[in-house]
Parts: C-alpha cells; structure tokens; sequence
C-alpha cells in the first residue's frame, strides 16, 4: 500500500480512506485505501464484480459510500461536491449519450450543463479523439469505437485535472487502441492524473505508472507498475541435475519457491540473488549452463492476485 | 440550475417524441373542431340555430368565440396524455438510455437536474398549450370561412380575455398533478412505462372508481372529493356551469363536489406529496448499472 506521505500534498488529487459500500447484506467495497497524484496514470483493475465502477461510482458521487471518506483535490467530497466534480473528467464502464443527437449535439448538451464551455472546446476536444469528420453524424449510428472515442473527448471537454476512464479501449480497432494507449500519457504529462479502469492488461502495464488490484472489494496489491512486476520475478536456471540443484536451492532460506520444468528450474527468489544461486549451486558441484531473470507480466501477476485461491 | 435547464430544452427540443407529441396535438385540436364543424351542420338545426346554412349574417358557433374554450378542453383532456408522455419519459429515458449518469456527472447536484428537468417540461407543456390555442384560433377563422359565416370579433372584450387567460393558467394547474404522477413512477421503476401506465391509468380509471364510490352509500361515497378527478373537474369548470356530483349518504345529508377553494388546495397537496417523494427518491439512491 502507497503511504500518503510520500507524496506532497498538492501532487495528491484523489485519496480515499477507508472507503466501504455496502449494497443490502454484499460488501461490494471494503476500506479501500487509494491515492492517485499529480501526473500519473493510475491503473485500477481488478476481475468483474470486483468493485471498481462502484468504487469509480463513489469518487463522482452517484454512489453513497457506506463508510470511509473520499477527498478530492485536497478537500473531502462530501462537502462541496460540484466543485470537486468541475475538474473531473469522467466514462463509466461504457459510453453513454442520446442516440437522436449528433457527436457535436451530446457534447454541447453536456458542455450547456456545465457552463462556460466555448463551442471552439467542443471542435478541439472532437479534433483530438479524431471524431470532427463524423461530429454532425448521429450517435446511433457510431460504432463502438466512434462511441468509445465520443466517450473520452466527453471527458476532456472541461478541461479536467482528473480523468476517470473505465474500458477505454474497448471496442477499439489496433490503431484506436494504440491511439488511445499514446493518449493517456500524454493527458498525464499535462498536469492531470488519470484513472485507468480496463481489463487490456498489456495496455495497462504499457500506459500505467501504478496499479492497485481489487477482487471481491478489497484491495490485494497497490504499488508501481516495476514494483509489482519485481515481486513476481523469477530465475530460469538450466542444469545437468534438475532434481539435485532443485534439492540445494529448496534449502536455502531466502528461496520463496522452486519447480522443475523440463529441463530448467524457475525459482522464486529475491531479485538480487542471482549471484548467491549461482554461488550455492556450485558449492555443491552443480553448475548453472543458463540463469536468467524472467519478469512476469502484468497478466500473471494480476491472474496470481485475483485466482481463485488469492482472497477467499 | 440555468445552464442545466438550457441543457434539458436543448434535449427536449431536438426529441422526435417533442415533435411527435406537439403535431399529435395540433392535428387533434384542427380535427376536433372541424368534425364538430361537420356534426353540428349535419344534425344540428332548429328555431334560430340552423346550422346547416351559413351566411354571412350567421354566427358559427364552433368558431370564435367557442373556439377558445373548445382548445382548453381538449388541452385538459388529450393535454393530460401527451404531457405525462413528455414528464415521464424525460426522466425515464435517462434510466433506460443509461445516460443518467452522464448527466449526473456534469450537473451541481441531483435536486438541480431534477428540478431544471420539471421546469424543462413545463415550459415545453405550457408551450403546447399556446401552439393549442393559436390551432384553435386559426381553425376557427377556417371553419368561418368554410361555412360563410360572419367573422364577427366582437367577443374579444378584456373580460373574454381574461376569462380565457385564467382558464388557460387553471388547465395548466390540473396537468401539473398527473406529470408529476408520471414522473414519480418513472423514477420509481427506473423507466418510462410505469410512469406512463400510473398517471394515465389513474386519468382514466380515477373518475370510474369515483363514480362507483359516489353511488355507494356513506363515507365511501365522500372519497372521490379528495381523489384528483373530482378536485380537477371543480377547477376546470370553474369558468363554467359548475357540475356537481351529488350522493345521498347515510345521514341523508347530499354529499357536493369541492368548493374551488379545496380542490385547489387538495390538487396542489397532491402536486407537492408526488414531487417530495420523486425529489426524496432521487437524491437518495444510488445511481448503478
């Protein structure tokens, strides 16, 4: 878990503490704890039903926290609400507008909804997700990456300093995908955070600075992305003698794990062990051919979390 | 709350349904006068009330001044439907669409949207009811025409005016309870056809059941002055013959319809208990799915 204090208080844009909802006698959330900075994009992931578009339904106020408190932008939300939400761009789980009115319509409505929004921010909003040559078309009758894309320049159009993105890229084409993917760091390195909801684990561990992981409510990892691809990391050691190094290296303490398979070794252990191993197998006669660190990806690491065994 | 109430009559205004509802009453208004028009000509004649010859010297009296009243009526009556359609499916097309939460997202508060969404539709209603006059008021011309009567404007007196401006604010009164009926039950069920099914099942049944009541003997037959028919008769004939209802009960005493008074004051009950609890609902529950 991230600690608050390390980071200063005026890079923190959104913290929640020990938030909790309760929907009837299901716990949909327990006392999670986040915090999303100044400059970052933030994964959130978690499998469905794991909490997220309730917890995202907490931060924007459509959902009322059973307990814990949410602050935005240093002030609790519960307290001024439409002045937290002024500077929050956000799409819930999948875009939604009014099928009988144009790209440029939806987003005038909201743009008159929130007032103070010039036409000439709606063109460069349209302009930036690649959507004004079809902006006069009507929603109906986009497809999902036109109503993806809609989606997110709905999100930009006031400017915001958070934005809130669950699926982003669902829907999308390769290059919309990748389009979107070069978008979020982007909208980050401009002084804002983005929360990033999405299941594209290769998207999330290419576009993500850090990612907290959720399952039945509660948070199971928050940490940067390189971190928990660290904690995950293994050596691959081919050996003349599996069975005998597995026995040498099963002994040593500070080995988490070790298998067999085929002809190699994957053993668990601390990231700045490879030397040690190296050491303790030849010390007993067994000497290594091959031993390479592996990195897991974000998807193992997410699949070892959430897996059937992980929170129960 | 401005901007959100520019935001909801920018929807409304580019709805098909809008549109739909507003030539669905104008056709009716022009179809209604000129079939009375064609009745009264056809069967309509006796001592000084020959209808099926015109003239120049002749008064029509389905034109103006009846004209007038005839759009109110039927504002009072069809009005009632097409307003509960255009009440519960602004707030029940937001649920089903999923766009309620868009809204929500970019609005001050839920209370706000609500209230910018009932002003939205009132505007639009009281709209209609101008648009449903002036269809009266031109079909008359035509129906004068057509059967070469006198155009005589003679009637148009400030009192005829103000009579007229008063009834036109008391339709609008009576339409209030049943939208707000609509829209309550579209909030309730998250949807548009609860709304629609409640206010105009309880429209059309209401004054059924309450006439049953009204020929039961004893307190069940004083109910319908306090249901929303008997209340809105009272009010709509106000500028008119006042229409009792009438019940003996048990004590032989004759039950009568409300005074003016009470049935203002029993719809305007009925108005502020649907918006309180639609207003209570809203705010208070989660917004998911």
């Amino acid at each position: 878990m991230e600690s608050a204090s390390t980071a200063s208080h005026d890079d923190t844009i959104l913290r929640t503490v020990g938030l909790t909802k309760h929907f009837g006698k299901l716990e949909a959330v327990r006392d999670l704890n986040i915090e999303l900075r100044r400059g970052e994009v933030f994964g959130f992931l978690g499998p469905n039903g794991a909490g997220k578009s309730t917890t995202v339904g907490m931060i924007l106020g459509l959902v009322a926290p059973t307990a814990g408190r949410i602050e935005l932008f240093g002030q609790e939300l519960a307290k001024d609400r439409w002045a937290a939400l002024r500077r929050i761009g956000a799409m819930i789980e999948e875009p939604a507008f009014y099928s009988y009115l144009s790209g440029w319509d939806n987003l005038e409505v909201l743009a008159r909804a929130i007032g103070g929004i010039a036409r000439s921010r709606i063109t460069e909003v349209l302009d930036r997700v690649s959507l004004l040559n079809r902006a006069q078309d009507r929603y109906g009758h986009y497809s999902m990456g036109m109503k993806q894309r809609l989606g997110i320049a709905s999100t930009l159009l006031r400017d915001p300093e958070l934005i809130i993105l669950d699926e982003p890229a669902s829907g999308l084409d390769p290059a919309g995908t990748r389009e979107v993917r070069d978008l979020l760091p982007e909208l980050a390195h401009e002084s804002r955070a983005v929360l990033l909801c999405s299941h594209l684990l290769h998207e999330v561990e290419q576009v993500c600075d850090r990612v907290a992981i959720i399952k039945q409510g509660v948070m199971l990892a928050s940490a940067p992305i390189r971190e928990l691809l660290k904690r995950g990391m293994t050596f691959q050691i081919r050996v003349a003698d599996p069975p005998r190094a597995a026995e040498i290296l099963t002994a040593l303490p500070w080995v988490e794990a070790v298998r067999v398979e085929s002809d190699n070794l994957i053993v668990d252990a601390p990231q700045d062990s490879a030397s040690e191993i190296n050491r303790a197998l030849a010390e007993h006669g067994v000497f290594a051919s091959e031993l390479v660190s592996r990195s897991p990806s974000l998807e193992s690491v997410f699949l070892q979390l959430t897996g059937p065994d992980s929170h129960d | 709350m401005i901007r959100l109430l520019n935001a909801e009559l920018f929807k409304l205004r580019r709805r098909l349904v809008t549109r739909v509802l507003l030539f669905v009453l104008i056709g009716i208004t022009a179809a209604a006068c000129f079939v009375l028009l064609a009745i009264s000509r056809a069967f309509i004649t006796g001592p000084g009330l020959d209808m099926t010859q015109g003239g120049a010297g002749a008064v029509n009296p389905l034109g103006l001044p009846m004209a007038l009243p005839i759009a109110l009526s039927i504002a009072s009556s069809l009005g009632v439907v097409l307003a509960v359609i255009l009440s519960a499916s602004s707030i029940g097309s937001e649920y089903s669409w999923r766009t309620l939460r868009t809204m929500l997202i970019c609005s001050e508060g839920r209370l706000k949207l609500l209230g910018a969404k009932l002003l939205a539709v009132a505007i639009l209603v009281l709209t209609g009811m101008v648009i449903g006059l002036a269809t009266g008021f031109v079909t008359s011309l035509v129906t004068t025409a057509i059967g070469e009567y006198a155009f005589d404007f003679g009637f148009a007196s400030g009192q005829f005016l103000w009579d007229q401006f008063l009834q036109f604010w008391r339709v609008f009164y009576v339409l209030i309870p049943y939208m707000l009926l609509g829209f309550l039950f579209a909030i309730v069920a998250r949807s548009v056809m609860p709304g629609l099914a409640m206010s105009i099942g309880v429209f059309f049944l209401e004054p059924i059941a309450a006439a049953f009541m009204v020929t039961a003997r004893g307190w069940v037959a004083r109910i319908p002055n306090y249901l929303l028919s008997a209340n809105v008769r009272v009010i709509t004939s106000t500028g008119g013959p006042l229409q009792l209802i009438t019940a003996e009960t048990e004590s032989g005493v004759l039950s009568r319809s409300p005074t003016t008074a009470q049935a203002f004051l029993t719809v305007a009950l009925y108005s502020l208990a649907f918006i309180a609890v639609a207003f209570y609902l809203f705010r208070r529950r989660d917004v998911t799915g």
